[in-house]
């Protein structure tokens, strides 16, 4: 479970921060908590809006990426600190990536009951309308005392103290599932994907006909696209535009890129189609994603799309035989998003990963042997007598999304699922 | 005449909450003295070790120390006062104290109908921390609802309701800045409190 952490305090010296850092630290089993900084957001001001500063967008694209939030806040003058106030400002204002959120309050004080005012403060701003977070009822967790209850390493010392955090935190974690999965949308199923990309989304290249074999350069005059010598800025880099085709030529992986529209819009092409792994033709770039596949294998297409665009699935692996026993041809899926979350399509990855394993075996000399235990074929691709598959890889992945018609990779039709294949 | 600081509790630049106050400022004119004093500028509170505060909240703090009295108006911001007008208060209970037993006379004005509820409940408790220990008026609210429609071209509160309750309200504070006067007896025992509040210890 992916959380972030928030002290509101922006002192050198923070024991909310150190009691973050501790929960973080003593309880990565349980979480992965990632306790964020606050120092640079820049004092809330209604006439000068800084939401697209990097500080707050750093903030609001984790807070939105995480699974639930946990706030541990100081108390000054009975309330919270300027400086989580001011923060939570500029979460309600133009953006709003609190919402919904499952959040978590905890605070660390000097004496008793230190927080509890603030504690309670800071709930009440939460589930105002433009904050609109869902904090945990009851279970505050009031550290008090902070200046003895740490030992030298910046662990708590009172197993009760830790007992009772960790119950609390237990207590959190089901308190995130239950609210996340009364925030999931319905989803609309596996047979909304549309391969023939009637839709359309930012990128889209609107007035170019998307089967046409010269889409790329229609498109490139339509959009006034940077080629040759023009500089790209890059996260991370500088690159022209020859220069990124010089770098994605010289992988040793075939990519394939797909949109959230499901348009097979580019693969790095330094290899004729009958010499790739998963054939491509120049004439492809651009067309729909149906264009590429052969209509049997479309519900299998459209079940790996939907699960990489819900998130059920980051990354489908798809092991592709036939191409004899010197070869192990994988296909991976990879969901490629915003810094946002929002999904941005799927980065296809074709490689032989044979000489990988030959080349560590040799380095390392071992050798493969039969796992007499293995009740699935897996390896069958790698060893000499290769024999059809008769794994499930597309439904098997998936339980709840079965297409009508079971799914059987067929050795002998290897690009099934893949982006685009030359003779389909 | 009384000398009265109004504190704009806002830092920003087209705000209903200083079109009160100046209203106040002139309307009161022959009743008191009213200077307003602002927010904006002033760094975020961070708890600095060699326990300075900025040059422009030691001005505030001296003003506020000379006046008979502190009008604040506030917006509401999810539902409690703004971040700006927190760091402005955290900065003056810094190892200073100019609220110690100052009278305190609370206003708001909003862009919805409720006009600072929320965010005068929360400025309240904030004002009568043992940090602060201001003297808040009590029982006593001004709300100013749809605030961006309360004012005519010239700065005047449009609502006759409204600026008999506003007037009303002023001379009731009047009067609690003297009575406050008198209640004088643990002054410099509260000061001393507030001066000997332990801020790296919190
Ligand atoms: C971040 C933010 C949060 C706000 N939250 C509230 C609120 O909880 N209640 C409310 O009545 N108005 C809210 N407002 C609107 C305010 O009424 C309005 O911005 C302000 O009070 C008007 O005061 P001013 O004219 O002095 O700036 C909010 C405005 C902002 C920018």
């Amino acid at each position: 479970m992916k959380l972030v952490g928030i002290a509101g305090s922006v002192a050198d010296k923070s024991y909310n921060r150190l009691l973050l850092k501790y929960i973080a630290r003593e309880f990565k089993d349980v979480v992965d908590l990632d306790v964020l900084d606050i120092n640079d957001v820049p004092l809330f001001n209604q006439s000068d809006d800084q939401t697209d500063s990097p500080a707050v967008q750093a903030i609001s694209n984790k807070i939105l990426a995480a699974d639930g939030v946990i706030i541990a806040t100081p108390e000054h003058n009975h309330t919270i600190t300027a400086s989580l106030k001011s923060l939570i400002e500029w979460l309600s204002f133009n953006i709003h990536p609190m919402s919904g959120k499952p959040v978590m309050i905890v605070g660390a004080s000097y004496y008793d009951q230190g927080s509890s005012r603030a504690q309670l403060n800071l709930r009440q701003i939460l589930e105002s309308p433009g904050v609109d977070a869902i904090v945990m009822p009851g279970n505050e967790f009031l550290l008090a005392n902070v200046k003895t209850v740490f030992d030298e390493n910046d662990n708590l010392k009172d197993d009760r103290t830790v007992s009772f955090l960790k119950e609390t935190l237990g207590k959190f974690t089901k308190f995130v599932k239950v609210i996340n999965k009364m925030n999931e949308k319905e989803d609309p199923g596996w047979q909304s994907e549309d391969l023939e990309s009637h839709g359309k989304v930012e990128t889209t290249v609107e007035g170019v006909d998307m089967h046409a074999a010269d889409w790329v350069e229609k498109a490139a005059e339509k959009t006034n696209a940077a080629e040759g010598d023009d500089y790209v800025k890059l996260d991370r880099g500088l690159l022209t535009v020859n220069q990124l085709n010089y770098f994605l030529n010289s992988m040793p992986i075939e990519l394939t890129y797909a949109d959230a529209n499901n348009q097979f819009i580019y693969y790095n092409h330094f290899l004729e189609a009958k010499d790739m792994l998963a054939a491509r033709t120049p004439g492809q770039a651009g067309n729909p994603m149906a264009d590429c596949h052969p209509k049997r294998a479309i519900p299998h297409v459209q079940q790996v799309i939907h699960m990489l665009r819900t998130g059920q699935t980051d990354m489908f692996r798809l092991p592709v035989p036939g191409m004899g026993p010197d070869k192990y041809v994988m296909h991976y899926y990879k969901a490629m998003h915003d810094a946002k979350g929002e999904y941005k399509g799927i980065n296809e990855l074709v490689l032989d990963i044979m000489p990988i394993v030959q080349y560590y075996l040799k380095h390392t000399g071992q050798m493969l042997v039969k796992d007499p235990d293995a009740d699935t074929d897996a390896v069958s691709g790698a060893s000499t007598n290769t024999k059809p598959e008769k794994t499930d890889a597309v439904s098997g992945a998936s339980a709840d999304t079965e297409p009508e018609k079971p799914a059987t990779a067929e050795p002998e039709k290897p690009d099934e699922v893949s982006g685009a294949s030359a003779n389909s | 005449m009384h000398k009265f600081v109004a504190i704009v509790g806002t830092n920003s630049d087209n705000s209903t909450n200083r079109k009160l106050l100046q209203f106040m400022q002139k309307h009161f004119a022959d009743q008191a003295t009213i200077e307003l004093v602002e927010i904006k500028g002033l760094p975020m509170f961070n708890k600095p070790e060699d326990k300075q505060i900025p040059a422009q909240a030691q001005a505030m703090a001296k003003q506020i120390d000379q006046a008979d009295g502190v009008i604040i108006s506030t917006p509401e911001y999810d539902h409690s006062a703004p971040a700006a007008l927190m760091n402005a208060l955290e900065w003056l209970s810094y190892y200073v104290n100019p609220f110690a037993d100052k009278p305190v006379m609370i206003t708001g004005a909003s862009y919805g109908s409720l006009g600072t509820s929320r965010a005068q409940e929360h400025l309240r408790q904030i004002l009568d921390s043992p940090e602060l220990r201001a003297r808040i008026m009590p029982s006593s609210e001004f709300f100013l609802g749809h605030s961006l429609q309360a004012f005519d071209d010239d700065g005047n509160l449009v609502d006759q309701t409204k600026l008999a309750k506003l007037e009303d309200l002023f001379a009731d504070f009047q009067t609690f800045v003297d009575i406050t006067k008198q209640l004088n007896h643990a002054n410099a025992a509260n000061k001393q409190e507030i001066h000997d509040i332990d801020w790296a210890n919190r």
